[in-house]
């Protein structure tokens, strides 16, 4: 089921371009690739690099391609011939979409292998660059297709400007994707408007929070029971809501024993521009609140990050006879661009530390090979699934889904995008988060059949489509279709004792 | 109750809290009790509810059609009778509809994973007993996680009311403040401010008590006075933040109306009150295209300020019950299944 990661024109068919958009009001492919081509001396470009020239070639022309046409879309296989007639204007917006979809796949593959190579080829990376701008938009009346492409120029655009810089922003990343829309001083203010109503909508449309937050919890609940005091290291709380399902279900054990003690402790941040809905002291004394609602016992810390966000175990205050947790949430909506030393350093904690249970989410990737290349389509591929799996669900509500890709999966592809870019080879040879932590030393804990009970169930609140895949005994991968998205592990310190009481 | 299973658990089946259940061999699981009482699994409930909707729903079902339409042996007048009660007092919209609907929403994946214990790898090995009580157990506790699951899903969700009621007052706060002069250039960003307007009112009941008007020197008398009213809308409002797929019951009588910025409660009956203060209260045409929210939260414009967009007139509760549009496509195998109980449901809010 791996997806194969060949940067041929294979990996590019298996894109799913969904049939359920209106037709762009773009529509002028075919005609203007043409007119730039004379401007451009496209051998001073792709000399010796025959594929990418082909490629090159096969867009200039607009004839049928050189490669193979993909099977499954067999509306597209001949894209010049349907592009002049207007008979099947349905059959045809489809064809035409797909089409569409697969030129600007094509667009963005190239400028994308145009930038890890010298500057000359940086040089037709931008004007790639500048005919995908024309050929996109962010708007919510395009296709799944154009938006994502948007984003995606959005990301290289930033890559090739020198963005890749070694400590990207947020704010930097608003000003390339926003910046045409948003020219304010107090966008910062809009955008928490924003943000909270996408976290709504992300929450409602789709399993991606919940899954990550009940199996995390559930996990919890397992580890903890009959423990007097529990203590959980959050890396990134943003706004608490994991735990207000947490609180319930610990709370609402009123047979036996009284539950136990709950102590959270967040990291805090001391960076700036970031986007947040609420600083982390607002989250706790909405925490301690909803707590007190509950008749749960509660207390919740916080610990500050260093400026460069290395987290050190001494920094922590830590009870007697507690059982520690660490919960690691990296998916979305969690901003994708935390340093990875910083989550190192969350993760290294675990071993020092001995927890209970450390707790991750993450997003699944493919293999990664082919260098950036490589991961750049990976990672079209992944957010194509994204993309694809919020229409299915919500094919009428292009507006809302608009929303969500804005605030939540542009900044995510942008600063995903430029992690690979910069780090490179570093990244490769990492792997998954998990993979580290078994690297690290930590042993896996089972993942329970009431959590994966439990996910299945939740899917199921969802539309078809989704599913929960067992990827080694303690880990539970939600899928969309065939394409991994994010995943869920449980680990524990090997030598793990807790302080008894 | 437990809340936990632990993964290794050994399969003994702890009878002194259930009763003894066997299986017929009509396939119904029946108590050994004295008074031998019907266990309405998953399953048999299922097959109820498709019969039901055969025969039209639950107001037109009757024990005895149901009975010839399941053909369950051993299915006695006397069991349909009381179920197909409960079955319709579960249809009643109260405080508890939401729960129902998220079981619903979960049904066919429950009844999926109740088909795969069976077979299980944790059946291999076992004689007939043991495999029938380790069934028993996981049905259990996947009935257990279902609840539990429930629980967990409106827990979130009221912790997100508290969010967004923070959030409003916030935004309400600050731009009392400024005034609504300022906020001429509000129409472009509209579109995102007028996502936070249809935001607050959709979910949560407790934003109908917030009833807030820009420059309100007149704010806490109205609110004072209409707070008896806009409690009754409390009734028809179904918190439950949940998934698009499963019936969302979003109450669009109430929606806030951007005052430039400030947003505002305002409820159908209570349009006439309002009229006189309409200095106070504006509308801002344009945010209604551009807003995703209405989208998913299907709310009714409601326009104030002599001008109407028509739907003032809705009948109380027509608006309120409906099933949501945005719901999800499900494949067409389960659809029917899924909702047909719950268009029955809007049909009796409305004639309640």
């Amino acid at each position: 089921m791996e997806i194969d990661m060949d940067p041929d024109m294979d990996v590019i068919h298996n894109l799913h371009f969904s049939r359920h958009t209106t037709p762009s009001s773009d529509d002028d492919y075919g005609c203007n690739w043409n007119h730039w081509s004379p401007l451009v001396n496209w051998d001073a470009f792709t000399g010796s690099h025959d594929d990418f020239h082909n490629l090159i070639d096969s867009i200039v022309s607009d004839g049928p391609a050189e490669y193979p046409s993909p099977d499954d879309h067999a509306a597209s296989n001949s894209p010049s011939a349907s592009i002049t007639e207007q008979d099947d204007e349905d059959e045809e917006t489809a064809a035409a979409d797909d089409s569409k979809g697969l030129r600007l796949v094509h667009l963005l593959m190239a400028a994308a292998e145009a930038l890890t190579g010298t500057t000359k080829s940086r040089e037709l990376a931008r004007v790639i660059l500048v005919r995908l701008k024309d050929l996109v938009s962010h708007a919510s009346h395009g296709s799944n297709m154009e938006r994502l492409a948007a984003y995606f120029t959005d990301a290289l655009r930033g890559l090739l400007e020198g963005a890749g810089g070694a400590h990207n922003h947020s704010k930097h990343h608003y000003n390339i994707t926003y910046g045409s829309h948003h020219p304010r001083d107090d966008h910062h203010h809009h955008h928490q408007n924003d943000t909270l109503a996408a976290f709504q909508l992300l929450q409602d449309m789709s399993p991606y929070i919940k899954f990550g937050h009940f199996t995390a919890n559930q996990a919890i609940l397992e580890a903890v029971v009959h423990e007097r005091r529990v203590h959980i290291v959050d890396y990134d709380i943003m706004e608490g809501v994991q735990w207000a399902s947490l609180m319930q279900a610990l709370a609402s054990d009123k047979t036996g024993p009284p539950g136990p003690h709950l102590r959270i402790t967040a990291l805090s941040r001391t960076g700036t521009g970031r986007r947040s809905i609420a600083t982390v002291q607002e989250t706790g004394r909405r925490l301690t609140a909803f707590a007190a609602s509950l008749g749960q016992p509660f207390t919740f810390h916080q610990c500050r990050l260093d400026p460069d966000e290395t987290f050190k175990p001494s920094s922590l205050k830590l009870v007697r006879g507690e059982a520690l947790v660490l919960n690691c949430m990296l998916n979305l909506p969690h901003l994708s661009y935390r340093a990875p030393d910083s989550i190192a350093s969350f993760l290294s904690g675990a071993k020092e530390l001995k927890p209970r249970l450390v707790t991750l989410v993450e997003e699944e990737v493919g293999s990664s090979v082919g260098g950036f290349v490589g991961r750049f389509m990976d990672s079209l591929h992944h957010y194509s699934a994204v993309f694809d799996s919020l229409e299915a669900g919500f094919p009428m509500q292009g507006r809302a889904r608009a929303l969500v890709e804005r605030v939540f999966l542009g900044p995510r592809i942008v600063g995903s995008l430029a992690r690979v870019y910069r780090t490179g080879e570093e990244v490769e040879e990492r792997g998954s988060w998990g993979e580290w932590l078994g690297a690290a030393g930590l042993r896996g804990v089972p993942m329970s059949f009431a959590n994966h009970c439990q996910a299945k169930l939740l899917l199921g609140l969802f539309n078809d489509g989704y599913r929960v895949e067992e990827l080694g005994p303690n880990k539970l991968v939600l899928d969309w279709k065939s394409r991994r998205l994010l995943s869920a592990s449980l680990w524990t310190s090997s030598s793990s004792s807790s302080d008894s009481h | 109750m437990e809340r936990m299973f632990p993964p290794k658990k050994p399969s003994t089946m702890n009878s002194h809290d259930r009763p003894m259940c066997v299986q017929g061999d009509s396939g119904l699981v029946l108590t050994t009790d004295p008074k031998p009482r019907l266990r309405w699994t998953v399953e048999l409930h299922e097959r109820f509810v498709d019969a039901v909707a055969q025969l039209g729903g639950p107001d037109k079902a009757t024990p005895k059609t149901i009975m010839r339409v399941m053909g369950v042996k051993g299915l006695t007048l006397y069991h349909l009778k009381s179920h197909l009660q409960k079955f319709r007092l579960g249809k009643q919209p109260h405080k508890d509809f939401n729960e129902h609907s998220i079981k619903e929403g979960m049904r066919a994946s429950a009844l999926e994973l109740q088909r795969n214990i069976g077979s299980s790898s944790a059946m291999i090995g076992r004689n007939m007993n043991e495999m029938q009580m380790e069934v028993q157990r996981r049905l259990h506790e996947q009935l257990e996680v279902q609840k539990n699951l429930q629980l967990r899903i409106e827990a979130q969700g009221k912790y997100m009311q508290s969010i967004l009621e923070k959030a409003y007052h916030t935004l309400a706060g600050e731009n009392m403040g400024t005034g609504m002069k300022g906020m001429g250039g509000g129409q472009g960003s509209s579109s995102d401010m007028g996502v936070m307007k249809e935001f607050c009112s959709l979910n949560y009941p407790s934003f109908q008590d917030l009833n807030l008007y820009g420059g309100g020197e007149n704010l806490e008398g109205f609110m004072a006075s209409n707070t008896e009213s806009v409690f009754e809308g409390k009734k028809r409002i179904c918190s439950y933040s949940g998934s698009g797929k499963s019936p969302l019951i979003w109450s669009d009588d109430l929606r806030l109306q951007d005052l430039g910025t400030t947003s505002s409660c305002i409820s159908p009956e209570e349009e006439d009150p309002f009229k006189g203060d309409h200095n106070k209260v504006q509308i801002s045409a344009p945010s209604m295209d551009s807003d995703p929210m209405s989208e998913i939260y299907d709310t009714k414009p409601l326009m104030v300020h002599g001008e109407s967009v028509g739907n003032n007139s809705h009948k109380k509760f027509e608006g309120s019950m409906k099933l949501e549009k945005p719901s999800p496509q499900r494949s067409p195998l389960q659809p029917e299944r899924n909702n047909s109980p719950m268009i029955n449901a809007t049909s009796m809010a409305q004639v309640n």
